[in-house]
C-alpha cells in the first residue's frame, strides 16, 4: 500500500510534508520514532538497522562456541562478556527495528522469519570459517575495528533512536576490539607456530574485510542505496571512504607485527593521496550475502538451534506450562 | 499471558537508572518483556553490565504520555528569557568596581587588605 494511500494523502500534502521533513534533517536535527517520514527513509533504516541487528546476533552465536575452548579462564571470562554484547546489541537494534517496522503492522517475528527465508542479509563476514583461536582475535582486533569505523561515521545518522543505540554500542566495541588486540599480540609475540596461526589467520580473512565496506562507489549496482542514504544523512561517507579510514589504521599495524597481506600491491600512494589495492572478487561477495558463504548454512542452522533450544526459556518468563 | 496474545505477548518497556544518588534518572533505552519483574532483570543484563548505577525504573511505554510531535516545535525558546538567566546581569560587576574605585580615589578603601 503506498504511503499515500495509507496516510490519506493527497500528492500536494505528501509534497509539503516531504519538504518539510528534508528541511528537518538538513538542519541537523533528528527525525523520532513518532516523525512522520518518508516511506522510501523509512525502508532504508529497516534494511540497514535489521541487517545490523541479525549480524550482531549472527556473529555472536558462533563466536559463544569458543568460551570452552578460549585457552585460559581470562580469555574465557572476556569472550563471554563479548558474546553478551553483541547479544545486547542486536536487542538494541531489534527494538530500534521493530519500531519502525510497527508502521506496516509487523514485528520482531517478521524479522527473523525474514532471516531464515534469506530475505534478510546479514554481515559477510559472519559467513566465513574461523578455524583456530587466532582467528577469534583476528575477529576482534580487525571485524570489530572494521564495524567500528562504520559505526562511527553513523554516529551522527538523522534517524534519533539509532544515533543513541550506536553510542552505546561503540562504547563497548571498543573494549571488544582491544580484547582482540590482545589475543593478537599474544600469538605475534609467541612461538613460531603461534605466529603461523596469526599469519594463516590474516591471509584467510583478508577479502572479507575488504568486502565488509561494500563494493566501491564505481560498482553501479549499490550506488543509489549509498545517495539515498547520504542524502537523508543517515551515513556520512561511502564505501571506499571507510575501506580507506581501515586501510589507514590497520595496515601499518599488520605490517609492525610482521605479518603480510595476500596483495603484494597494497601501498599507500602520495600523489593520489589514497590507498591502492586490490579489489576483492565482488561477485563472490553477493554470493556469500545471499547465503552461499562457505558457512551460510551452518550458521542459519545455529540460529534455528539456539532459537529453539530456547523455546522453554521464553515460555517460562509467559508463565506457560511447558511439556517435559 | 494467556494464548491469544501469541504473537507479541511482550509489552515495550523504557528503561531510567541513576547513576549516584546526587545525579537524576537517565533515559536508557526500551526493551521487550512480559512483565515489570523480568524487564527489571533484563534491564539490569542489557543496560548495567559496565556502568555504575543505584536505582532503576522500568516503565510501561503504553503509559508514558508522550507530547504529539507536531507539538514539539513549540518547545524551543525564544531568545528573549535573559531576566530569567545570569547573563542578562552580566553588567554588575563593571558597576559595581566603578563605584569602589570612585569611592577609594576619595577615601581610601573601607577596610585594609591583609
Amino acid at each position: 500500500m503506498s504511503q499515500l494511500v495509507r496516510e490519506g494523502l493527497t500528492e500536494a500534502q505528501y509534497q509539503a510534508k516531504y519538504e518539510e521533513f528534508l528541511a528537518k534533517i538538513d538542519s541537523g536535527r533528528k527525525i523520532e520514532a513518532d516523525d512522520w517520514m518518508p516511506d522510501d527513509y523509512r525502508n532504508q533504516l529497516i534494511k540497514l538497522i535489521s541487517m545490523h541487528s541479525v549480524s550482531e546476533i549472527m556473529g555472536a552465536l558462533p563466536e559463544k562456541e569458543w568460551v570452552p575452548k578460549a585457552p585460559s579462564l581470562r580469555r574465557k571470562l572476556a569472550i563471554m562478556a563479548k558474546v553478551q554484547d553483541e547479544m545486547g546489541h542486536g536487542q538494541l537494534l531489534m527494538r530500534v527495528a521493530e519500531d519502525l517496522v510497527a508502521e506496516y503492522g509487523k514485528s520482531r517475528e517478521d524479522l527473523l522469519e525474514d532471516l531464515f527465508t534469506g530475505r534478510l542479509k546479514f554481515h559477510n563476514v559472519f559467513h566465513m570459517e574461523a578455524p583456530s583461536w587466532a582467528d577469534a582475535g583476528v575477529i576482534g582486533w580487525l571485524v570489530d575495528g572494521a564495524a567500528i569505523i562504520t559505526q562511527t561515521m553513523s554516529l551522527d545518522t538523522s534517524y534519533g533512536p539509532y544515533s543513541r543505540a550506536l553510542y552505546r554500542i561503540c562504547a563497548e566495541e571498543k573494549f571488544h576490539a582491544q580484547h582482540g588486540e590482545s589475543i593478537v599480540l599474544a600469538l605475534a609475540e609467541g612461538t613460531e607456530q603461534q605466529r603461523q596461526m596469526l599469519q594463516d589467520a590474516v591471509t584467510r580473512w583478508w577479502p572479507a574485510l575488504l568486502m565488509f565496506f561494500g563494493p566501491p562507489e564505481s560498482a553501479t549496482t549499490i550506488k543509489s542505496n549509498q545517495e539515498q542514504n547520504m542524502r537523508y544523512k543517515i551515513r556520512s561517507q561511502t564505501n571506499e571512504e571507510l575501506r580507506q579510514i581501515f586501510f589507514d589504521k590497520y595496515v601499518p599495524r599488520i605490517f609492525h607485527l610482521g605479518l603480510t597481506l595476500p596483495d603484494p600491491t597494497i601501498h599507500y600512494s602520495e600523489e593520489e593521496g589514497k590507498w591502492i589495492y586490490q579489489q576483492p572478487d565482488w561477485e563472490e561477495f553477493k554470493k556469500i550475502v545471499k547465503g552461499g558463504g562457505p558457512r551460510s548454512v551452518q550458521r542459519l542452522d545455529l540460529r534455528r538451534l539456539s532459537y529453539e533450544d530456547a523455546v522453554w526459556v521464553r515460555d517460562a518468563l509467559l508463565g506457560n506450562k511447558v511439556a517435559i | 499471558m494467556s494464548q491469544d496474545k501469541a504473537k507479541t505477548p511482550f509489552d515495550v518497556y523504557e528503561v531510567f537508572s541513576q547513576r549516584s544518588s546526587t545525579s537524576p534518572f537517565i533515559h536508557q533505552f526500551s526493551l521487550l518483556a512480559p512483565n515489570h519483574e523480568v524487564a527489571m532483570s533484563m534491564a539490569r543484563e542489557n543496560f548495567l553490565r559496565r556502568d555504575n548505577c543505584v536505582n532503576l525504573w522500568v516503565v510501561k511505554r503504553d503509559d508514558v504520555y508522550v507530547l504529539p510531535p507536531e507539538e514539539r516545535e513549540s518547545l524551543e525558546r525564544l531568545d528573549n528569557k535573559a531576566y530569567r538567566e545570569t547573563k542578562g546581569y552580566g553588567d554588575l560587576q563593571s558597576k559595581w568596581r566603578a563605584h569602589r574605585e570612585r569611592y577609594e580615589a576619595q577615601h581610601g578603601p573601607v577596610k585594609k587588605e591583609v
